[in-house]
């Protein structure tokens, strides 16, 4: 890899083990009454050592059955979780996308919100005011619904919210955005402006690493897959390639892919 | 310690998203009615009326004692700070879990974010206070006044270290918002709000009990000290009558300077308990 520029996302040796309780004390009585019958620990490896560099303006899509891994290496490049060893390298700033507008609080205006949003991204206020308007047009392009913005989000329609969340997130202008099953949002025409979105994403050298069991989606977005499976990567290469193999590989993949979610 | 000041680095980067959800917290706590900040501070009030009553017309005590109603207020705000803010955290990082879940942020900043949004509308309560001792109760403003920054400097830290203990306990346990809920209601008795604490370390069955120690152990709670300090310093000394005779203890220095030592090392201690636990917030596989 010498000579070529510095990648976005670095993943080195990635580890992910999770330590899980069997018989988990749910309530401070529960934890008090069971210092005597310490609870049994399994320890599950997610990421069984990952090496992964993606190049800045690649789109690199993350396929594998449930269970494979692949939120839990989304959640280690946002940063969300503590590698168990290994090391994740990021360069430059990482935006994710919500799912639903978590972070949205129902009692303020939609106004109020974009600011609190686009500071839970990692912009400042004035950042967010210059981008203001751009945000509310691009979510509510119609005239009734650019005209809630002042009211309490509580009034809002989820899929309002979801377009608010999207619009906002890709406003924020970062050098890497992160999707895990969310781009299939609204109705056809607000997918439509999504994938706009993505395609312009490109087209300025952005870096997308998303997640998905949409396999049209996939071929139609990404320039690059990373099959994992059972926490290591199984095949990483072309679309076209890696897709192909993922659909005809036999057993429980087929179902996930049948089953998304 | 050295990691302790990194992660603090790490919070002043993060400033911006910690003033948005303090700003969120100040305007949704003021929001849900058109008087705002009056109707916010109306359920103290009402509680130091209530009390005032009861008190006046059932004990002698009460009844002898001219400013008894600035007692209860003063100790009546630094509790409901106490209470409302612990409360207020203990959900906060719940609250944020479907955000947390999918974007980094030094998890201490929302709990600290509902510790100080508390101490602002804290801050704004003693305005209410100032004003009943000066224009109503026409009270003289004590040079013991100065010692009273130090005092809610002392609460904040003591607050936060509450807020960032019960906050992170919260999000593994979820009976912790009971078990507080519960104690509250028994602080309103057992902490010297409704009463002096004089009259509890001169209570000849405190006195007597566990030979003496029982007085001394009541006033190694933080928050009595507290109190009782918030009134020395800015309310007269009642009458001897009112304690039967006996002078109150005058206002103690010494007692302020090792509440907020006491505080400080509580506010250290507490966010080195948060920070052992705030990775295992959002695992889960």
């Amino acid at each position: 890899m010498s000579g070529s520029p510095k990648p976005s996302i670095r993943l080195a040796g990635l580890r992910k083990t999770f330590v899980l309780q069997h018989r988990h004390a749910g309530s401070l009585k529960a934890a008090m009454l069971s210092i005597f019958r310490p609870p049994r620990l399994e320890r599950r490896e997610v990421l069984r050592g990952i090496d992964l560099e993606i190049l800045p303006g690649e789109t690199v899509a993350v396929v594998g059955r449930n269970g494979s891994g692949k939120s839990t290496l989304l959640s280690l490049v946002a940063r969300v979780y503590k590698p168990t060893s290994g090391e994740v390298t990021v360069n430059g700033t990482v935006a994710p996308l919500l799912e639903l507008g978590a972070g949205f609080h129902p009692d303020l205006t939609g106004v109020e919100n974009v600011e609190l949003y686009g500071a839970i991204l990692g912009l400042g206020r004035r950042e967010i005011q210059a981008q203001f308007d751009s945000i509310v047009r691009f979510a509510f392009d119609r005239p009734d619904l650019a005209e809630k913005i002042d009211t309490p989000l509580r009034n809002y329609s989820d899929g309002m919210k979801m377009r608010l969340g999207f619009s906002i997130a890709v406003h924020t202008d970062p050098a890497i955005l992160l999707v895990d099953e969310v781009l299939a949002v609204g109705d056809e025409a607000f997918q439509h402006k999504c994938l706009d979105k993505i395609a312009e994403f490109q087209e300025r050298g952005k870096t997308i690493l998303f997640v998905s069991h949409d396999m049209v989606m996939v071929r139609r977005v990404a320039h690059r897959v990373v099959w994992l499976q059972d926490g290591v990567v199984l095949r990483d290469g072309p679309t076209a390639d890696v897709v192909d193999a993922y659909m005809v590989e036999p057993g429980p993949s087929a179902v996930a892919v049948a089953s998304p979610g | 310690m050295r990691h302790l000041t990194a992660e603090l680095a790490e919070v002043w980067r993060f400033r911006a998203l910690f003033l948005q959800l303090v700003r969120r917290d100040l305007k949704v706590r003021y929001k849900n009615s058109k008087l705002g900040f009056v109707w916010s501070i109306a359920p103290p009030l009402m509680q130091v009326a209530c009390i005032t009553f009861a008190f006046k017309n059932a004990t002698t005590f009460a009844a002898n004692f001219d400013s008894y109603s600035a007692y209860v207020l003063a100790a009546m705000i630094p509790w409901t700070y106490f209470q409302t803010a612990v409360l207020d955290s203990s959900q906060s990082i719940l609250m944020m879990y479907g955000v947390i879940r999918k974007v980094y942020m030094p998890r201490e900043i929302i709990p600290l974010a509902t510790s100080v949004s508390n101490f602002i509308h804290f801050a704004m309560s003693w305005l209410v206070f100032f004003a009943y001792l000066v224009f109503y109760l026409r009270a003289p403003l004590l040079p013991t006044l100065i010692w009273f920054p130090v005092l809610v400097l002392a609460q904040f830290f003591l607050v936060t270290a509450a807020s960032l203990v019960v906050s992170c306990l919260n999000v593994f346990y979820e009976d912790v918002k009971y078990i507080v809920t519960v104690l509250f209601n028994l602080g309103l008795f057992v902490l010297p709000i409704m009463y002096l604490p004089e009259q509890v370390l001169h209570s000849p069955t405190m006195r007597s009990l566990w030979g003496g120690w029982a007085a001394r152990i009541y006033m190694w709670n933080p928050l009595a000290v507290l109190i009782s300090g918030y009134r020395k310093c800015m309310l007269e000394a009642p009458h001897p009558s009112v304690l039967g005779g006996n002078a109150a203890a005058p206002f103690d220095p010494g007692s302020v300077l090792a509440i907020l030592g006491v505080s400080f090392v509580a506010l250290v201690l507490s966010y080195v308990f948060f920070n052992a636990r705030k990775w295992r917030f959002v695992e889960r596989p």
